[in-house]
């Protein structure tokens, strides 16, 4: 008896150790401690994307999932190293921005012949977000979500400043208005109108990004810098006069702008689509400042509506497809969370797939009624195998102006200049 | 002690120290001389991080290319009086090391330094371009300025506080031990944890220092987005963090000071400052020597506090240069320009190694 149970158990030892595919996976979105495998019940980027990442770990079959430790602040550093290295995690999300980088270089698998076999229908993707994945003539992931630049609204902070009409903000039409609009609230409340993350990542540039892209102008078309321009002067401008003002402070940095807004301290908090579930939380409890929250499209302050955006998606590393359990096992996780779509835009951000677009679901999101022109509005710079290279130079430019009194002439014209450099690199 | 007289063995004294040392080579030849060789063999090609990593032959070999990149430009001249200050600094400099060695203040090799340090700061910021000119690379020299003034600062800084404490804490009594392992305690965390507090610290919002100004009806001070204070912050950051290994060999050295020369002052009536003055720190000139180089030699490859502060902001007023070598190369998967980079720095570390290697030998 005593034998058969060891050889039982070295049997079924034998048997899990041989068909359970160990998958490593690397992501931002920060850590979540008990995530659970509930992925209705979690809230924020980092339990949301846990719960769902726990939820495959669990219910798919003979597939267990570790979870590697990264950073937000050098998280490509660290996938690129890990890349060099030969030891990419087996999947790991990323932007639209960094697949001309990354497939250009044959980092990642080209997945297109391999999706249906995973039960992951494209045809149910928008085509925007099918655009988001692609590049020449593969697919390089599986998109998860469009994010964007939205202004969240602190709505008691308006109806005192006069800024509100049928249960809706008024937001500016022309930099002209918008610093009148900061001047109402100045003078109705004592707050600031306006709040964004000036100082530490590019939220702020981002801001001034779309300004540009309103008037129809870009930071370059791919191979000549265009940043000392009538356009970037006028959009910038635009944010300069509110800080000279005294009416928005860009010394602030992420988490401070957060709480400013959180406190009551400002009126409008430029940030992504990843905070509106956890602002509508923070608005409903008794202590924090903020009590009446809305979102809203970015507005047009010039003659059409832009506002930055970027994509979140799931890749799998070329070197992976020698492997081909390992390979669909991975798969099968990139399909657990295509098949999520919905929990993941409980975040705020919004969903790529049709169907859970036009789900009832979907629709009954908190605010989500509130900001769907977002998608159509959505903007980036042009594609660059040095995008984050690029975004340092446009941050730490931009940020020199508002920060360090730098001219901004002068520092649009350095930032063109280094941009050029890195095109042409 | 080695006993040289043990006979019948086979190996000779010099055998056997070689096979004991044999570890230690092998392990220093592959995680040290290789990858420096490696290195510089890197810094000669065209290497994309990502590519050749892909494919072994992306690279290509392009000689000194990547330094030119780097540290030259187009039409650059040489003038002497591009930056004054520290030009004439320089010419003073010099002027002072001849001055020094002839009343007889500095020894000889003292003298050459400060005097070689001299030229160097009045030929180096001479360099410029020229009308129509620029730079390859506009963010290196500047970037190099920025790790000097954070070394400037931050050595002194160090040493002055270390030796301060030291001498306070050089007591045999139980409160003494306890501070003495209360000032080492901070050396031991890791440059996340330190960033971290001291990040608060700073905070405008609920920093420990702007409620300190606010009691006092100041307006709190916006630390690391202030172009003139962040690299302050991460000055006074560094100098909390490093005070400990500096202290503990400034007490080593205390403790070396024979009691008698105290005793012998103190009978001329030379106590406290004054005792400090004419006996500690004479004798502790060479312990002030190697602290002095080995924090210089350490304050150069300033990397976390910059990069989890500040991000080498605002307007790259704390961008330091093992920053930008890392940025050049896991960034902008760059890595030949980046080695050429690090090179760069391994020349100026080597430089004030030479000088401590010197300095030790010196006679007084």
């Amino acid at each position: 008896m005593k034998h058969l149970i060891i050889g039982a158990v070295v049997a079924a030892t034998v048997f899990t150790g041989a068909t359970a595919q160990e998958i490593t996976l690397g992501r931002f979105f920060g850590a979540c401690e008990d995530a659970g495998t509930d992925t209705k019940a979690s809230s924020g980027e980092a339990c949301i994307i846990q719960s769902i990442i726990n939820a495959a770990d669990a219910e798919i079959e003979g597939v267990s999932i570790t979870t590697l430790p990264t950073d937000w602040g050098n998280y490509y550093d660290q996938i690129k190293a890990s890349y060099a290295g030969g030891t990419p995690p087996d999947v790991h999300v990323m932007h639209r921005h960094r697949i001309p980088e990354f497939a250009g270089l044959g980092a990642l698998a080209d997945i297109s012949d391999d999706l249906e076999a995973a039960g992951i229908d494209r045809s149910d993707w928008s085509e925007n977000a099918l655009a988001a994945v692609s590049y020449e003539d593969g697919i390089y992931g599986v998109p998860m979500d469009f994010h964007a630049n939205l202004w969240h609204v602190n709505m008691d902070l308006m109806e005192a400043a006069g800024l509100v009409e049928n249960g809706k903000p008024i937001l500016p039409s022309s930099p002209e208005e918008l610093l009148k609009h900061a001047q109402m609230v100045k003078a109705a409340t004592g707050q600031n109108y306006l709040a964004a993350d000036f100082a530490q990542f590019p939220l702020g540039v981002r801001l001034v990004l779309a300004l540009i892209w309103q008037q129809g102008s870009n930071i370059s078309d791919g191979v000549t810098a265009s940043l000392n321009t009538d356009e970037a002067k006028a959009a910038v401008a635009a944010m300069t006069q509110l800080f000279d003002a005294g009416l928005a402070d860009p010394q602030l940095n992420y988490a401070d702008s957060q709480q400013a807004f959180l406190n009551g301290e400002a009126a409008i908090l430029v940030n992504g689509t990843w905070v509106v579930d956890f602002y509508s939380a923070e608005a409903a409890k008794e202590e924090v400042g903020l009590d009446n929250y809305y979102v809203a499209d970015f507005p047009t302050l010039f003659d059409t509506g832009a506002t930055w955006a970027d994509s979140h998606m799931w890749a799998i590393p070329a070197s992976l497809q020698a492997d081909e359990e390992k390979y669909q096992a991975a798969l099968k996780v990139l399909a657990f969370i295509n098949d999520h779509n919905i929990d993941w835009a409980r975040t705020g951000h919004m969903a790529v797939r049709t169907s859970v677009l036009e789900s009832d679901e979907y629709a009954a999101l908190p605010h989500r009624s509130e900001y769907t022109g977002t998608a159509g509005i959505a903007r980036d710079t042009p594609p660059s195998k040095r995008y984050g290279a690029i975004q340092d130079v446009l941050n730490r430019e931009l940020q020199a102006i508002w920060l360090t009194g730098k001219k901004a002439d002068v520092a649009l014209a350095d930032a063109e200049a280094e941009i050029q450099d890195l095109l042409d690199r | 002690m080695p006993e040289k007289h043990t006979s019948g063995r086979r190996m000779t004294e010099s055998q056997a120290a070689l096979v004991l040392l044999l570890p230690f080579l092998a392990t220093y030849a592959l995680f040290l001389v290789y990858p420096f060789f490696r290195g510089i063999w890197i810094s000669l090609h065209d290497w994309n991080l990502m590519a050749v990593a892909f494919n072994p032959d992306a690279k290509e070999f392009v000689g000194l290319h990547n330094y030119e990149r780097v540290m030259w430009g187009k039409d650059i001249t040489w003038g002497a009086l591009i930056s004054p200050v520290q030009q004439v600094i320089g010419v003073l400099g010099f002027g002072l090391s001849i001055f020094l060695h002839r009343i007889g203040w500095v020894s000889k090799v003292t003298a050459v330094a400060l005097g070689v340090a001299a030229i160097l700061l009045f030929v180096l910021p001479g360099f410029h371009p020229a009308e129509g000119g620029r730079w390859y690379d506009r963010r290196f020299w500047p970037t190099v300025g920025n790790t000097l003034i954070f070394v400037g600062l931050t050595v002194p800084g160090v040493v002055v506080s270390a030796l301060l404490l030291a001498a306070a804490v050089n007591r045999e009594t139980r409160a003494m031990s306890a501070f003495r392992t209360l000032f080492f305690l901070s050396q031991i965390m890791s440059v996340t944890v330190v960033t971290l507090i001291w990040q608060i610290m700073f905070s405008p919002r609920q920093g420990l220092i702007a409620n300190i100004t606010e009691t006092f009806g100041g307006s709190p001070i916006v630390w690391l987005t202030d172009e003139h204070l962040a690299m302050a912050a991460i000055v006074i950051t560094t100098i909390w963090w490093s005070l400990g290994i500096a202290m503990i060999l400034f007490l080593a050295g205390l403790q070396d000071i024979s009691k008698d020369l105290y005793e012998a002052a103190a009978l001329d009536n030379a106590t406290g400052a004054k005792a400090f003055w004419h006996i500690t720190l004479p004798n502790l000139k060479r312990t002030i020597t190697l602290v002095i180089v080995l924090q210089v030699i350490l304050q150069f490859q300033v990397f976390g506090q910059a990069h989890l502060m500040t991000r080498g902001g605002p307007n790259d007023s704390t961008q330091v240069l093992v920053r930008y070598i890392y940025q050049t190369a896991f960034r902008d998967s760059d890595l030949g320009r980046a080695s050429a980079m690090a090179v760069f720095l391994f020349v100026i570390m080597g430089a004030f190694s030479v000088l401590q290697f010197v300095l030790g030998r010196e006679e007084d």
